[in-house]
């Protein structure tokens, strides 16, 4: 019996718990969120429709470029050592090395473990009373560089971004892993049958292979840092200061710590063009790149 | 086969959708319409089948606070005596998690009948919004507790700005210096009086690796109470700290004093060096229970955590006179009202619940509940008399020491606005790690107090 439904009707009815998942859970409380940060409001009282004015301050928040920065400075690290570090462990384990499995195992298990746990951890290594973190360098030889790590304003934000950064090396790996074994083995063979060696075949062969992988990995680290939070609150509650808080942060101590949900919500709008503009530009660098 | 699988799985996956939708879309009162729904609210009390009035009970007294021990047991005595007529849920977090708690509960509409919070900036919001009762009605309803029962002063941090009392108050507190008389005897030092004293004990103390004084700043705390105990070393402090409600000003000479001593406390290594992780009531305090450190300052809800062995070689003395303090520290002391119970106004007012809202607020205000809470080492705001003989040995000394001397309030009782204090506390820790300079400080805060 032929369905009386017709192709639109049955697409919309596919498209639409989706549909309706999004616009419940992200559209309408973006929305809301974009009408809240026009007012003046603590949580209680009436709003107040103020304009731009949580803009305008947020703009003359020193604060507020604090942790901006501190954001900017997480995504730049991430890129850098996320993608870089999870592209050649990847590497090293699609040579078949011996215990690959086991190792590909030991690389995700920070993944799937909580980020509150993590940070709560990498708070106890770096305490100077208990911590074995400074241990740990006077066992290498390395005492000079013992510090304070959380305490010390040179390395309060970097020891902050260490864990997240991190644990989510694994996730990389696993990605780039994935993408290594689609490309045929016989490209790899033929490759290096004409006299490539490992190196000049990752660069040549392997890794033109991955660009859209790349890509995705890219987007994952920069929306993933945009939206840090939990590691830099549970090891320093973002301070002292705003000092290693990221935006996320701020965004939380402004609204429900300050109660000024009109603010808190201006800073998340700001989270909003932030991530809109950088996945917009890296679309368009990398649309580009796929022209020529 | 595997198309019946199938089915049945886009069937389990639409319906755990569509039940998702439909149980998040159910909610009566949502955080966009907050204003509006309070206003409406008349009760979240409701009435069992078998009549039953149901309350809600909110505190920071649960498992892992000092008074939980003390509290949780008689508060099932009290539900199991009115089982019969209520049902009683009680909610507990952590003392954060329960801040937290409260002000999301307050913008959603869904506050507790009653609940333990503080006073002062804490409760302005709610005041401002028409949620809490005036305390007053309470005291007229019932029977068993009345105002005159309890210290006068204790009111003044449950007093709004339209002069009506919105908290019952519950815990009055004493700052204390506590110093370890077997560390200081052992390296044969005299307790010291003066800053050059102090400067020379923390040499000592240091030379042997022993942290002088156990103080840091994680979130505030423990300096910032700290820094009000120096605070009132100088001439029209007190004062200031009297009237910052009304005054809004914390840029005064006496706070760039004391911010520019704190940060000659750390060069000298009087504190420990990793203020981040010391920081917090806990962790500073037990470097002094673990003997790393000689000294520290602290209140009586941590005296749960310091053994018995350490109360006994512990000494309360006056905190050293700093340089170019004017007031004996000797003859001084922080003690103010810090805790109380509020009363959310719609569930008083209710019919249905009132009786049942008089006897539960009866029961948290009673001499009883007061009375066994102070094993935990809380000071009852209530006019009781308390048996020295049950209570712990530092309790006693502290209570001793108390006697005769002036007391003095904290900026925390008295700072005007939520954000302030939050600023107040953040720069606290900025100036522990020398990120701020004493000016710097001073003007971060009274930045956030001038902001409307």
């Amino acid at each position: 019996m032929k369905s009386k439904l017709t192709r639109p009707v049955i697409l919309a009815l596919f498209i639409l718990p989706v549909f309706m998942v999004y616009s419940i859970f992200l559209m309408i409380p973006l929305v809301q969120t974009g009408y809240y940060s026009l007012t003046s409001w603590n949580g209680i009282s009436q709003k107040v429709f103020i304009g731009f004015d949580n803009f305008n301050a947020l703009m003359k928040n020193n604060d507020y470029w604090i942790t901006f920065f501190n954001t900017m400075k997480l995504t730049a690290v991430s890129l850098l050592i996320q993608i870089t570090v999870g592209l050649l462990l990847a590497y090293l384990l699609y040579q078949k090395t011996k215990g690959a499995k086991i190792f590909r195992t030991i690389f995700f298990l920070p993944v799937v473990i909580a980020p509150v746990a993590i940070g709560l951890m990498f708070s106890l290594f770096y305490n100077s009373q208990i911590g074995i973190f400074n241990k740990i360098l006077t066992v290498l030889g390395l005492g000079m560089f013992q510090t304070h790590w959380l305490s010390n304003i040179n390395t309060l934000l970097y020891a902050v971004m260490a864990p997240q950064v991190w644990q989510y090396i694994g996730l990389y790996v696993t990605i780039f892993l994935g993408a290594m074994q689609t490309i045929p083995v016989e490209t790899i063979e033929s490759t290096q049958i004409d006299g490539a060696g490992k190196t000049r075949t990752f660069f040549n062969v392997v890794l033109p292979q991955l660009s859209g992988f790349m890509n995705i990995c890219i987007v994952l680290c920069l929306t993933g840092s945009l939206k840090a939070f939990d590691h830099s609150w549970i090891m320093t509650g973002g301070g002292p200061g705003v000092r290693s808080a990221y935006l996320g942060v701020f965004m939380y101590k402004t609204a429900f710590t300050n109660s000024d949900f009109g603010l808190g919500s201006a800073i998340t709008i700001t989270i909003v063009i932030i991530s809109l503009l950088m996945t917009g530009l890296f679309n368009q660098f990398t649309a580009g790149e796929h022209d020529n | 086969m595997n198309r019946l699988i199938k089915n049945a799985l886009v069937f389990t996956v639409t319906a755990v959708l569509l039940t998702g939708i439909v149980g998040c879309g159910s909610g009566k009162e949502n955080l966009g319409n907050s204003s509006t729904v309070q206003s409406e609210t008349t009760s979240v009390a409701t009435t069992t089948a078998k009549s039953k009035v149901s309350l809600v009970f909110a505190t920071n007294w649960g498992e892992g606070d000092s008074k939980y021990t003390y509290f949780d047991p008689k508060f099932k005595e009290f539900q199991k005596a009115n089982a019969d007529t209520m049902d009683i849920v009680l909610e507990t977090n952590s003392t954060e998690d329960f801040k937290t708690k409260i002000k999301i509960q307050t913008a959603s509409g869904d506050l507790p009948s009653a609940f333990t919070y503080w006073g002062g900036a804490m409760m302005n919001n709610m005041v401002d919004a028409g949620l809490l009762l005036d305390v007053d009605e309470y005291f007229n309803a019932s029977s068993t507790v009345k105002r005159d029962n309890f210290e006068p002063t204790s009111f003044s941090y449950y007093t709004a700005a339209d002069g009506k009392t919105y908290g019952v108050p519950l815990e009055s507190t004493r700052g204390i210096f506590l110093v370890n008389t077997e560390i200081f005897k052992k390296y044969n030092l005299q307790v010291p009086k003066t800053y050059d004293e102090l400067k020379n004990v923390s040499k000592i103390l240091n030379q042997n690796g022993i942290i002088p004084i156990a103080m840091a700043s994680n979130g505030g705390t423990p300096a910032e109470f700290f820094f009000s105990e120096l605070y009132n070393q100088y001439s029209g402090a007190a004062e200031e700290i009297k009237n910052f409600t009304a005054s809004r000003k914390f840029n005064t000479s006496n706070a760039v004093k004391v911010a520019a001593n704190i940060q000659d406390m750390i060069s000298n290594n009087m504190f420990p060096k990793d203020t981040v992780a010391n920081g917090g009531w806990g962790p500073c305090l037990q470097l002094y229970t673990d003997q790393k450190a000689a000294m520290t300052y602290t209140y009586p809800w941590m005296f749960e955590s310091i053994p018995e062995e350490i109360q006994k070689i512990s000494d309360i003395v006056p905190i050293p006179k700093l340089p170019d303090a004017d007031i004996d520290p000797a003859n001084i002391m922080s003690g103010f009202t810090v805790y109380g119970c509020v009363i959310k106004k719609a569930a008083f007012t209710d019919t249905v619940t009132h009786d049942a809202m008089v006897k539960l607020c009866d029961f948290l205000a009673s001499d009883d509940l007061s009375t066994n809470l102070t094993k935990s080492g809380m000071i009852p705001a209530k006019k009781i008399t308390v048996d020295m003989n049950g209570q712990k040995l530092i309790y006693q000394k502290m209570m001793s020491y108390a006697e005769g001397k002036n007391l003095i309030q904290v900026h925390f009782s008295t700072i005007p606005s939520q954000s302030a204090l939050s600023m107040l506390d953040t720069s606290l820790d900025e100036l522990f790690i020398n990120a701020l300079t004493p000016q710097a400080f001073v003007d971060k805060v009274q930045a956030a107090l001038d902001k409307k």
